[in-house]
Order: structure tokens, then sequence, then C-alpha cells
């Protein structure tokens, strides 16, 4: 099998075909911290791709409550526990080399096996086929938080304080990743499944799937889902109508997918970014993404260790147990909290374009403005600055501008009641 | 005289492992010929209990897993396949019996697996890969599901597998169109939001007119449906304990590029492959067999006559399970049946000129 890079992981690992990469590829920050839970993405989704028959069950976009929540039911640690079963046949002590970090590199150097180098000799991917069963209840463990161990009634006399809650759950909302190297596509045995090189977005051929479930068994996500009625595979979409820039509204220009755009949390962030031969990210540090994920590295891979090198980034939330995330996210996590705790000057501006316009953003300008607020944060000054963000669109025309501090606007007395 | 001996022996030696090299003989070692046996009239098209099978010689073909692409599962459960065929000089038909203990006849749901089984014909002349043909060595494979099966007895829907199944409505789907008021059977406006019957995988079809799908291959990964129009295999299959017995039929000569055409006294390959979906046996994961020869006899009644190297057996269902040879058994016992005729091969030519040497 041929070596390809993955800079998730800091080294070459082996895939079933060579590097080919994208020109741009779709990507996107989702900022755990500020989810409330609404699944109003879960049904935008729903509403515009999978409400037919045969797609009850596909949530292309869902919201699980971690540590407990999951859809397909317990597929993280499924997926996790084949993954030790393989190192420990192997010998494996699996580790990031953090010392090792480095512009090609971010995360330093995982020495364990991803699932295209543990899958054995027999398949191309190390996975598992989800029973009917575990398909059935999306939402199990919703808001379910650990367990309180000390105080009476679960109740803590001193409150919940950071950096880590003792009794903590957060949301990780979840699309398909349109991995660098998707496991799906490596596993089917049609080539079926195909990454388009203006976008990256992966998408199964529904003329050629004949329904055989090996991307379903691999993609360690569980984003492919099989449709019983056209007896074909079917995954998220990427809403590549929408990211062509086809959508009526979108003025020619690419627009962020469904799930995205309606967030009512405005923790999503989606745009394209460019991508060099070699795969690495062109850089472009007034690109948002580019930005928050290699310079301020802030946004995080989910399971990078899995090696499908995922596209979705996401900053980790602030109050659960270090161990877990790094298992999650990687070596990053505790850098990435603490930038995240006490922004820089321009994070904090770039993180005002979440959920601001429908259209992707390629561009961004600061204008800067008066300090308005200064405060200790984990024992460092800092200070908060009234800059305005303005966002540019794939034409670079102006497409938003926002400020740091939302304008406050009181309504009169006598309008007191008015809507 | 001693200089040529050992130079004759040496030949010998020569051609002996080439011919092992080759891997030629091998494959044809196990003998095996097929032969559709003549007969006037119809053919049991959907009838495996039809006394006009018994004309037909039932060849045993041995099947092993599938070990050369991946995905590979090196147990599966089919272990050999029992072949009969008729013809009657206008169409063919085959049964073929294996043994597999459960029934899967529905992929509704998203881990069940459908039996099924395929024939598969080279489309040039000689034997390409057996395995799915190869580049510029395509094959027809006539390949039975029982899913289209059952769905060609009674239309399953999503309320048959999912009794407590509850959706108000399916936007698009034409309430008017509904089979028997069952929604979930219902026809849609717009085939776009069936995306895969939309842009015509056969596969997606909600009826089949046959349980056979016409396919064509060129190798792994290749396996392409033929158009609607050039879907002409019929079929039929049912299960009863713990054996399933389907016969596909079609007219002997074909039009279709895609199609392989069979006339009378012609010596052609034919391969076999079986899936139990209880396994979750689908694509490479497969029990599959060698090429086998397969002729039509010339006329009614010399069938079993012309058949040479497979004796006739009883019904699939009457014998007791037995453990079948593999084609890797198959392979390894001809080897070593090769290493012993090649020494005693050489003896005899010897022996020939030793005793040509006495005075």
């Amino acid at each position: 099998m041929p070596d390809v890079y993955n800079w998730h992981l800091g080294r070459k690992m082996t895939y079933p075909y060579p590097e080919a990469h994208p020109t741009k590829q779709f990507a996107a920050v989702f900022n755990i911290n500020r989810c409330i839970g609404c699944q109003t993405c879960t049904g935008s989704c729903k509403a515009t791709w999978t409400f037919s028959r045969g797609q009850e069950y596909m949530w292309w976009n869902n919201v699980e409550t971690k540590p407990y929540g999951s859809y397909p039911q317990h597929w993280d640690v499924k997926v996790l526990q084949l993954l030790d079963e393989a190192h420990q046949a192997a010998g494996v002590q699996p580790q990031w080399d953090h010392s090792q970090a480095s512009e090609q590199a971010p995360y330093g150097v995982y020495n364990g096996l991803t699932l295209t180098e543990a899958s054995g000799p027999n398949e191309q991917v190390l996975g598992y086929l989800p029973a009917e069963s575990e398909w059935r209840s999306p939402n199990f463990y919703e808001d379910t938080s650990t367990g309180y161990k000390g105080g009476a009634y679960g109740l803590s006399p001193d409150g919940a304080s950071l950096p880590e809650h003792q009794a903590w759950f957060f949301y990780l909302m979840r699309i398909c990743n349109h991995c660098t190297y998707p496991a799906c596509l490596a596993a089917c045995p049609r080539k079926a499944i195909y990454k388009r090189e203006e976008d990256g977005i992966v998408l199964i051929d529904q003329e050629r799937c004949r329904g055989y479930r090996k991307c379903v068994e691999a993609c360690p996500y569980k984003k492919s889902m099989y449709r019983g009625t056209t007896q074909v595979s079917e995954k998220c979409v990427g809403c590549y109508p929408r990211v062509e820039g086809a959508d009526p509204l979108s003025d020619g220009v690419p627009m962020e997918t469904r799930c995205m755009a309606v967030c009512p949390g405005k923790i999503r962030l989606n745009g394209l970014v460019d991508v060099a031969e070699d795969g690495s990210w062109v850089e472009n540090p007034k690109h948002p993404l580019y930005f928050l994920v290699r310079m301020e590295q802030i946004a995080l891979p989910l399971y990078p260790q899995f090696g499908t090198e995922p596209n979705i980034y996401y900053i980790p939330p602030r109050w659960a147990p270090r161990p877990y995330l790094r298992q999650m996210f990687g070596p990053g996590v505790d850098h990435a909290i603490e930038r995240y705790t006490a922004p820089s000057r321009e994070l904090l501006a770039v993180l005002q374009l979440f959920r601001t316009t429908q259209k992707m953003i390629f561009r961004y300008e600061i204008e800067e403005g008066p300090l308005v607020r200064e405060a200790e944060i984990n024992g460092k000054p800092w200070q908060m600055y009234d800059d305005t963000v303005i966002g540019f669109d794939a034409k670079d025309r102006e497409i938003v501008r926002l400020s740091v501090v939302e304008p406050l606007h009181e309504r009169p007395m006598e309008r007191l009641n008015s809507i | 005289m001693f200089t040529r001996s050992r130079l004759i022996v040496v030949a010998v030696c020569l051609l002996a492992l080439g011919a092992v090299l080759a891997n030629a003989p091998l494959v044809s070692s196990q003998g095996l010929t097929i032969t559709a046996a003549a007969i006037e009239g119809d053919l049991p098209l959907d009838a495996p209990d039809s006394a006009l099978w018994q004309q037909a010689t039932a060849v045993e073909v041995p099947m092993s897993a599938q070990m050369i692409a991946r995905p590979i599962m090196p147990e599966t459960n089919a272990k050999a396949i029992t072949v009969r065929a008729l013809h009657n000089n206008a169409e063919i038909a085959f049964l073929l019996e294996w043994q597999d203990a459960t029934r899967n006849d529905s992929t509704l749901s998203v881990d069940a697996f459908r039996d099924s089984v395929a024939i598969q014909f080279p489309l040039i002349d000689g034997q390409p890969f057996y395995c799915m043909g190869q580049q510029g060595g395509d094959v027809n494979i006539w390949h039975w599901k029982a899913d289209w099966q059952a769905a060609l007895i009674a239309q399953r829907s999503l309320q048959d597998i999912y009794p407590n199944i509850y959706v108000d409505q399916y936007p698009f789907a034409d309430p008017a169109v509904e089979t028997e008021g069952d929604i979930y059977l219902a026809a849609y406006t717009d085939l776009d939001y069936l995306t895969a019957e939309a842009v015509g995988n056969l596969l997606a079809l909600p009826v089949h007119l046959s349980p056979v799908e016409d396919i064509v291959a060129g190798g792994f990964g290749t396996l392409t449906s033929q158009s609607l129009e050039g879907q002409n295999v019929q079929g039929y299959g049912e299960w009863s304990d713990g054996v399933w017995r389907v016969i596909f039929s079609r007219s002997l000569t074909s039009a279709e590029a895609e199609d392989v055409s069979l006339a009378p006294e012609k010596l052609y390959s034919v391969a076999f492959a079986a899936w139990d979906g209880a396994n979750q046996e689908r694509n490479g994961a497969k029990s599959t067999s060698q090429w086998v020869s397969f002729q039509l006899a010339g006329a009614p009644g010399t069938g079993a006559a012309a058949t040479t190297g497979a004796a006739a057996q009883a019904p699939l269902t009457a014998r007791v399970a037995a453990i079948q040879p593999t084609g890797f058994n198959a392979l390894f016992w001809g080897f070593i049946a090769l290493l012993i005729l090649i020494p005693l091969g050489i003896g005899v030519v010897m022996l020939y000129f030793h005793l040509g040497n006495k005075p």
C-alpha cells in the first residue's frame, strides 16, 4: 500500500491509494463551548436531505451528549476498543511525541496504528458494522452528566469551578468529516466513493453503490448510512449545491451548509480552505479557518488517531476532564483551551464571525477599536478591545461587519411592549 | 547412451515442472464437466422438484472462500454447490443447490444481508481470471438474489420489518398512489427523493421483473449491471430445510455483446459463487468455485452418457452434510499426485532405456 502524509499525525501512514489532493477542502470549526444542544442543525439537515422513505433513522447531522451519548450507540468507544486491541496484539503503546511538533506536524508525531494500519491482511480498514439496535436512539443519554462523587444528593457544597468540573457533560455535534483520507473510500470494494477535486467533499456514487456496507463498517465516525429502500448507502453530502454556489440565495458564491447556517448558538463556521499539492493548507493568515486551526490552533480534529485526517475541527469544552479530551482531540487540547480561555485580540474578533452570514467567508479584516475591559484570567492580565471584524465572500465582497461588543439598543419607555 | 537417458530425464522433469508452474492442468484436474441434458418441450423454469431434472447429471462443484482481493472472509459457509443443467435447443436452465442453514431474503434492515448465488461465463475464448474476470477478459454474471425473489412473491414494506413504525407523511410521496393504503409503499411523485433509483441504479428499483440480475465484469470492483433492457435472465429459488434450490434460465443465444451465447457440442467454462447473508457475506466475501467445463448435449437423452468424471447424486436435501473438498484441497492433492506421477514416469523411461541397453 502507498504511504500518504497525514499532518494531524505528523507522519506518513499507509492508505490504499496514493496522495491526490483537492484544490480546496470543505472544512469547519465547531465551538463546543457555545453549543446549547438545541438540535436545530439536526432538524435542518433532516428537513433538507433525509425525510424520505428508508431514511427514517438517518441523522447525517447529530448532536450527542458526551461522555455517554453516541449515535450509533457507543460508536467511538467501540472503535477505540478495536484500536486498543490491535495495539495490544502488535505490542505497541500508542503515544504522541509533542516534542517533534513542527509546521508540518502541529500536534507532534503519533506512533500508534491508524485504522488503515491496524486492519490486518483481510480488510482495508479496521472497523465494525453497527447492529440495527445501535441506530435506534440517537438521543440516548441526552443531557446526562457524569455522576458527582462526594456531596449528599449529588450536590457539591462548593459549586462547580474550572478548570475541570467534577460532574460534567458536553455536546458533540457531528457531521461527516469529509476526511482527507476517508476510511469509507478506502474500504469500498467498488470505488463507488469519491472525494471531489473542487472542494474535497466525499460522496457515494448512487449509481455504482451496491449496498455492501463496507463504508458503514469502515467509517469510524459512522457517517455512512445504509438505506434499505434503495439498497444502497448514503451519507452527508456537505450540502454541495450550496457549497457550489448553486443555491438561488447564494448569489453565485459558496454558501455554508444548512446545519452551519441555521445554528442559533452561533457555534459553527464553515468554509473552503486552499490545499497545496502536498495536502497541506496553503498559508493564508487572514482566512478565518486557517487562522483558527493552523495559527491559533484552538480548533482540533476529532479522534485524529483514527488516521483519516478529518476536516471538522472542534474547540474543546473548557470544563471537561483533560484526559478525556486528549483522547478525543489529541495532544493539542491543553493549548487550545488555554488560548480560548484568554483569547488574543485577533482571535476574539474572529470568533465573532461564526454564523453571521450564510455565505462562506474567505477573508477577514480587522479595524481596531478602543480598549473596553481589563481583567485577570488564570493569573495573567487580559485586555478586551472593541474591534470590528469584516468578512469577505469568494468574490472578495464585504458580506458581514461586526464589532466585538454587541451594540446595545435600549427600547424607549413608550414602546416597552412593542414588538 | 547413459548421457542420452540423462538428458531425457532432465527434459521430462523440466516439462513436468513447467506444467506445474503454468498451473494449467491443476484447475481442470478437478475433471468436472457439467453437461446440460437436452430435452424436448418446456424447461422446468420454476419447478426444482420437477422430474425432468433427473435427466440431468448432478455435478458437485467444490467451493472455497475468495482469498485474493480484500475484503477477505476466510470462513465462508458454502463449501460446495450441486449443479444440474437442461436445455431444449432454445433455452437453458440451471438448477443450483447448496446448503444454507438460514433463509436471508430481506435487505431492508441496516444490518441484514441477502443469500445469493451466481453463475459466471467468460465472454472471451478461454478462461479469464475465475474471480470476476480481468481486464480484457470480461465475464457475464447471472446473480440471483433471495430478496428480489421474496419481493416478487410479496413486496415487503418497512412496516413488515418494523411493525411499530410510524411516519406522518413522506414529502413528495403521493398518497393517492399508496399500495393498499400503506404509506410505506406509496409511490413518489419525484424520484429525486429515492436517489439511487433516480440515477438508474438497478438495485434501487422497487419491483424487479426477475430475481436474477444480468451483470458484466472485467476484474475486481468492476461489476456493472447491464441496462434494464439488457436484463434477460429469469430465475426462481426456494429455501427449505437448510437448502437453497435456485433455477436460472435464459435463451441459449443472445444478441448482446455483454451476454454469453451458448451452442451445442462446444466446450465452455463456467464458475459459481454463493453468499450466506447470515454470515454477512457480500461482495468479495463469498464462496467461489474455480472454472469448470460446461457443454450442451447434442440430442435428447445423451446428457447423462456424455458426462464423465462425475457420478449422479441424490438430491442435496437427502444427503448428510459431508465435509467437501475445498478448492485449496483439490489443488493440494493435485500437486501431490503430480509429485508421485512425475518420478514414476521418469522411472518408466529409465527402465525402458535400461532394458534397451541390455545385450
